[in-house]
């Protein structure tokens, strides 16, 4: 057999060296999977085709899987796509189980992973056919459906709102590009802000602002006096990891994988969506979610097997229509492109042989990530040991390096960490809630995409409640998830006084 | 034997200095710094800029020994990026969409022609294209003029402010043409990436899209049943650049069977038999105060290079068309193009 031939201990060798990098660009705040696997296109031209999509695969799922390292840690996001872990992992880790919320998202990372690449192998062609029923109408539906999240994260169901509108509104600064079918004017900014804004504020800034360096800003105002260990934080005081963790996650685990395969199969939907979809799935139909937000390793289940099993689903549209699903896999297509092999919907057909050691590389990439993670986690959870007052100068200079690397030496990208660390800060004081406005600043620009070409395409706003059966699905998906959020926050406003 | 040995060292060794000399002498003729790096105008990695640009770039940093990257950072950022370095260290790879953006009007396009250099042209991709659903009832170009002459509403998805309207621009001044006041039942539906336009084929929310062959091929051999078959309509490069591709064509669909979608007849003026054609021709572009002889070296340089077959077999084998101009030569072509195009969309501007 041909593909025997491509199974080489170079083949091997580059995806555990792909998986390793991959970790280490997604466990730095700033650094991506997505800029990992562009650092790295151009290798692929010297490996061939096998050899350097085996590569970038471990890139891809060392990438993803890395970013929950920082969360976990530090609050900040390694991607944007490991978001909702901060939620959970964070408070996991100031009580001391940093290790067992990490232990915990690396088993969900390997169970979505593997869960996806099953699902590739074997209905990619029918998903693909199934994805291309989902219009711009049906894509600004599952938007939506992401943004009744914000009902259920905030505490305060007003400011929470408002915060989320105000993230909206923040991601619209900018131009409506022509990249999108836009009229490529700005708006929403003075006119001498154009040369700085005309692509409006980036993403990974803006959320390793609000996250990293408000905590940081948080911290340094309170100061370490009253800390003994000059502001450690022990690694020994919580609950030690045990796989009893998973008991009663099983659905958890199957519905957040499902979302996450699902929506990476859905071009442009991007993966800090599948995340956020999955967290709110969780945190509305889990028998228990009182504690989400609050260090549940259940929070850390469905953000992190969404967020792998995004790795798998990704690649549906990719190998089975040539259309990337993620911004990832839009850069991963250049690796087929720069070798002239065409992919598109009879690429499977037409390379077996590849397409059989695209899912064994898969596979192997994901069975590496864990065996590195798992067994090098103990070591890693050790950072949040150091004292912050040499942490923190350290998180503030990978913050900015993060920031000017991102979109490839933007000086404006380290003034708009620094503006959104600051305005996290002052947000944290007047009571806006961040978490709804970071998620509102995600989702808020495909969200506008999606209705203007729907309007576009359709001509009327009867369109978004008749366009197909899943549309309508969709919708009471939507009144399900709003009204489950609403319940719960009352119940959750009304616990103290039955309690006292 | 010791002797043969210490002549053979002797050789090797003096070859080696003349090699190096060479390059040293190279690098000292051409002042290109060390580390090159290639912007083009286009984020994707996957499309056909990256692809152009990577190949040539490729080939070029290997014959002046230096260490080039190509980095994908759209139009904007590029277009900044170029603005920032006057040292020759960042250079710009894009295509006509960099003067079709300024035609167009849209925001963040300067005239190329007064704010950069325009460097030399490397490679056409003549598989710019239009398509219809497999099912569609138009069979060429002339069905859709007609239809539109017959009050018939033509949907076609298209990228605003660049090559994919201006295929769209000079099907409307066709109708406009032939069908006076009819060119309004030509519509445009604005939308992004190729993902896009096909999703809106799939959907039947339009009916022609902008696409390519690299890109659209395989659809065109799905069966008819199949929701996403497509049928090229159109391919705007004229026979004599399809004529310099492989003549194998594209995946399964051979050079001869594309040349039936070129030359269609697209009337460009009332007083003119010339019909419409558009060729999506790559360029570098430089900072305007570039040094001049650094500028001569790269037109040198990849003189050399496209002399030999190498580039030339890697830029067929991906369906593109060698095509090197020198700076000079290039900057008044492509002027020429500007010029060309600039009536059509003034005619419709009305």
């Amino acid at each position: 057999m041909d593909i025997l031939s491509h199974l080489t201990p170079m083949f091997f060798g580059l995806i555990a060296a792909g998986t390793l990098i991959g970790i280490i660009f997604g466990a730095i705040p700033g650094m991506t999977a997505t800029m990992a696997v562009a650092v790295c296109l151009p290798l692929t031209y010297a490996f061939g085709l096998e050899n350097g999509v085996a590569l970038l695969l471990g890139l891809y799922v060392g990438g993803i899987s890395g970013g929950m390292v920082p969360a976990v840690l530090l609050n900040i996001p390694g991607t944007p796509s490991s978001i909702c872990t901060t939620f959970d992992g964070y408070p996991m880790a100031q009580k001391g189980e940093g290790e067992r919320a990490l232990k915990t998202g690396i088993v969900a990372s390997i169970f979505g992973g593997l869960f996806s690449a099953a699902v590739l192998f074997f209905f990619a062609p029918v998903l693909a056919d199934f994805a291309i029923k989902f219009s711009n109408v049906e894509k600004f539906l599952i938007i939506l459906l992401a943004l009744t999240v914000i009902a259920s994260l905030c505490s305060n169901l007003l400011m929470g709102i408002f915060s989320g509108v105000l993230g909206v509104w923040l991601s619209l600064i900018g131009t409506y590009s022509i990249m999108e079918g836009g009229n490529g004017e700005t708006r929403l900014m003075f006119d001498f802000m154009e040369y700085y804004l005309i692509d409006g504020f980036s993403l990974l800034p803006v959320l390793i602002g609000i996250f990293g360096l408000t905590t940081v800003l948080l911290d340094a105002e309170t100061g370490f006096k009253g800390d003994s260990e000059h502001g450690r934080i022990s690694l020994k005081g919580g609950k030690k990891f045990s796989f009893g963790v998973f008991k009663g996650q099983l659905t958890n685990l199957v519905r957040s994988s499902g979302i996450g395969t699902f929506v990476g199969m859905l071009p442009g939907v991007g993966g800090s969506a599948a995340s956020v979809l999955a967290y709110s799935q969780e945190k509305n139909f889990s028998r228990d979610s009182s504690q989400m937000g609050k260090g549940a390793p259940q929070g850390i289940v469905s953000s992190e097997a969404s967020n792998n099993a995004l790795t798998g689903g990704a690649l549906v549209p990719l190998l089975s229509l040539g259309i990337p699903g993620d911004s990832t896999t839009a850069i991963l297509i250049g690796a087929f492109t720069l070798q002239g092999i065409q992919v598109g919907p009879l690429f499977i057909g037409n390379n077996m042989d590849t397409w059989y050691l695209i899912i064994i590389a898969l596979v192997i990439a994901n069975v590496l990530m864990f065996g590195i993670m798992y067994f090098a986690i103990r070591h890693i959870a050790k950072v949040i040991e150091v004292p912050k007052y040499i942490l923190y100068p350290l998180i503030i200079m990978m913050c900015v390096v993060g920031a000017y690397a991102i979109n490839y030496g933007i000086m404006f990208d380290v003034w708009t960490l620094l503006l959104f660390g600051v305005f996290g800060w002052v947000a944290h004081k007047i009571g806006l809630e961040t978490v709804p406005l970071i998620i509102g600043f995600i989702l808020g620009k495909s969200a506008e995409v999606y209705f203007v070409k729907s309007l576009e395409s359709y001509g009327n706003y009867s369109i978004f409640f008749t366009k197909s059966p899943i549309a309508m699905f969709l919708w009471v998906l939507i009144a399900v998830s709003l009204a489950f959020a609403i319940y719960l926050n009352i119940r959750n406003r009304r616990q103290p006084e039955i309690e006292s | 034997m010791k002797a043969i040995w210490s002549k053979t060292c002797l050789a090797m060794l003096a070859s080696a200095a003349i090699g190096v000399s060479a390059t040293a002498q190279a690098a000292e003729d051409c002042p290109i710094p060390g580390n090159l790096r290639v912007v083009i105008g286009s984020t994707s990695t996957g499309g056909d800029t990256y692809q152009a640009s990577s190949i040539v770039v490729d080939q070029l940093a290997k014959k002046l020994d230096i260490n080039a990257k190509v980095d994908a950072v759209g139009v904007m950022g590029a277009f900044r990026a170029l603005e920032r370095d006057r040292r020759g260290n960042t250079i710009m790879v894009f295509h006509d969409g960099s003067y079709l953006g300024n035609l167009y009007g849209v925001n963040g396009y300067p005239d190329i022609f007064e704010s950069y250099k325009v460097g030399p042209t490397f490679a056409i991709n003549p598989g710019n294209a239009y398509l219809v659903p497999k099912d569609s009832p138009y069979q060429s170009m002339d069905d859709i003029i007609a239809a539109a002459g017959n009050d018939k509403k033509i949907r076609v998805a298209i990228q605003p402010g660049g090559v994919s309207e201006l295929g769209f621009s000079a099907l409307k001044n066709a109708v406009r043409l032939e069908h006076p006041g009819k060119e309004g039942n030509i519509v445009a539906v604005n939308t992004g990436s190729q993902a896009d336009k096909n999703q809106l084929l799939f959907d039947g929310a339009v009916d022609v899209i902008n696409g390519s062959v690299q890109a659209n091929e395989q659809y065109t051999n799905l069966p008819e049943d199949d929701q996403k078959a497509m049928r090229f309509v159109w391919l705007t490069s004229p026979e004599e650049t399809i004529a310099q591709t492989n003549e194998e064509g594209m995946g399964d669909t051979t050079r001869e069977q594309l040349m039936k979608y070129a030359n269609v007849d697209i009337p460009m003026s009332a007083d003119s038999d010339e019909s419409f054609t558009f060729d999506k021709e790559f360029f570098f572009l430089y900072n305007k105060d570039m040094d001049q002889a650094a500028i001569d070296c790269i037109d040198d340089t990849l003189a050399q290079v496209f002399e030999e077959d190498e580039l030339q077999q890697q830029l067929k084998r991906t369906f593109l068309v060698p095509d090197f101009k020198p700076s000079t030569e290039a900057s008044e072509w492509i002027q020429q193009k500007n010029g060309k195009y600039e009536n059509i969309i003034n005619n419709l501007k009305g």
